[in-house]
């Protein structure tokens, strides 16, 4: 690796994601395989939460490698992530988080929080930072503290926020979650709002498309929303 | 050979006498016995049951944290008889071994599989010197996709067996000969028929007209695969079922 890449993985690592544009010839991505590119979401609402994501899977910001994968993995009974990054990591991120939850919840006798869930991918996402390239957004009930959203950063910062948007499409959709957040939604407007920001999200950045997949999560239970291509809302330039 | 028992350190350390016995693996089987108290597992047609005694010595123990049976995984629990620190060490292990195997393999650990590997951990403590084997048993339910309602025990000496019904603590051989006797006219009992089997079978062998705070029952059944402890009031439904059916 010379020192150019070196010095770009570097900045990378840091935050820097501009350095991925499309005009960088495919060789020179250094993407470890199948990236998601991709926008994901968690909105805390009246109750519950909903998480949602993308369903595009790509290669090198040119090559559509999948359409339709879910991007929502479920961690625990009421505990869901969404996944950002190398496909790869995040993936065996996910198994040893589910592995080290599913034992932890068993030892306890309850179901686990989704504070413990959110530390879990932490811890593992910091300690081998340098190894991974995976995000996580963790969205989930539990009976002590109720709806609750993190937000990993892929180097393992661990942040609770209300409602959290991560991945490349993100960038195109902060201004209108800004604008539309309201705190203590209801379900249907949660809804709404989080199928605009994902329709508006894949509108405008090449590597999110697909289908909307939406997941709520109450004390009820775990509910799967997806939303075809063709019937995401449309906007004034459509 | 004919020198009869050994002056040398085969009844301290796991290692053989002359006449090929394992003292220290003899001595674990008898520790089972200290914890005073006996359990019972039956397998029916489509549930298993393991029953066991609750006994609070203490009037400031807190009862609802006493307890012998353990779950493993969603769908596999077990009841321990024997020396509780040593069965709690057992179970957290069988925990493990049980989330490490959905980890590598994917899918949930069958039964038997559960129990292989436990049996094979208790089988090294027999063979290594510098540990001693644990005092304890355990009896493993669960439902087998394949098989369906399964029970498996293993011991300290790293045997394990599956089993139609069984029986394990103080009381092991009564409580065993009773269980032969009912096996021997049928076997292929209804939910309610398990639970009064695995129940009476208690009563019978120990002498006592249980109450439901002096019971532990942990159920698994074809319709909802889930390691069940029955609370006080569904125990106590049984009792008083039993109890009108004599």
């Amino acid at each position: 690796m010379n020192e150019a890449t070196q010095y770009k993985l570097k900045l990378e690592r840091l935050g820097y994601h501009q350095f991925r544009t499309m005009e960088r010839h495919p060789t020179n991505y250094l993407c470890k395989g199948v990236s998601t590119g991709t926008t994901i979401l968690a909105v805390k609402f009246n109750g519950g939460v909903i998480i949602g994501s993308d369903s595009r899977a790509s290669v090198g910001g040119s090559y559509v490698s999948s359409k339709v994968i879910n991007k929502l993995i479920q961690i625990h009974d009421k505990i869901f992530c969404c996944i950002a990054g190398s496909l790869a990591d995040a993936q065996a991120v996910t198994k040893m988080a589910k592995f080290q939850l599913s034992f932890h919840s068993i030892q306890m006798d309850s179901p686990p929080l989704v504070k413990a869930a959110a530390s879990v991918l932490k811890e593992l996402c910091y300690s081998n930072r340098e190894d991974l390239e995976a995000g996580f957004i963790t969205a989930g009930w539990d009976k002590k503290r109720g709806p609750q959203v993190y937000t990993v950063s892929m180097g393992g910062m661990l942040l609770s926020q209300p409602f959290t948007i991560g991945g490349s499409g993100s960038t195109y959709i902060y201004g209108y979650v800004d604008a539309k957040y309201k705190p203590d939604m209801s379900r249907e407007e949660c809804l709404q709002f989080a199928t605009n920001a994902l329709a508006l999200a894949i509108g405008r950045d090449n590597v999110s498309g697909g289908v909307a997949h939406l997941v709520v999560i109450t004390e009820g239970g775990v509910e799967h929303v997806v939303v075809p291509g063709e019937k995401l809302p449309k906007f004034h330039d459509e | 050979m004919s020198r009869g028992s050994s002056a040398g350190f085969d009844r301290h350390i796991t290692i053989f006498s002359p006449e090929g016995r394992l003292y220290q693996v003899e001595y674990a089987f008898k520790a089972i016995n200290q914890g005073g108290l006996t359990s019972v597992a039956v397998r029916g047609k489509d549930c298993a049951v393991v029953v066991t005694q609750k006994k609070v010595p203490d009037k400031l123990l807190d009862a609802s944290t006493v307890t012998h049976l353990f779950r493993i995984t969603e769908n596999i629990g077990c009841v321990m008889s024997g020396m509780t620190a040593d069965s709690r060490s057992q179970v957290q292990r069988a925990r493990y071994e049980a989330a490490n195997w959905k980890y590598k393999y994917g899918y949930d650990i069958p039964v038997d599989m559960l129990c292989k590997r436990i049996a094979d951990i208790s089988q090294v403590y027999t063979q290594n010197a510098e540990m001693r084997p644990l005092g304890c048993c355990m009896i493993v339910i669960g439902l087998d996709d394949e098989y369906g309602p399964q029970v498996y025990k293993c011991d300290p000496a790293g045997y394990y067996c599956g089993f139609k019904a069984t029986a394990a603590g103080v009381k092991q051989t009564e409580a065993t000969s009773f269980l032969e006797k009912k096996v021997k006219k049928k076997h292929d009992w209804t939910y309610e028929q398990t639970i009064e089997i695995a129940i009476s079978c208690l009563s019978m062998v120990l002498s006592i007209d249980f109450k439901p705070s002096e019971l532990e029952v942990g159920v698994i059944t074809a319709k909802d695969p889930r390691f069940r402890i029955l609370s006080e009031s569904e125990v106590d439904a049984n009792l008083v079922s039993l109890s009108e059916r004599d």
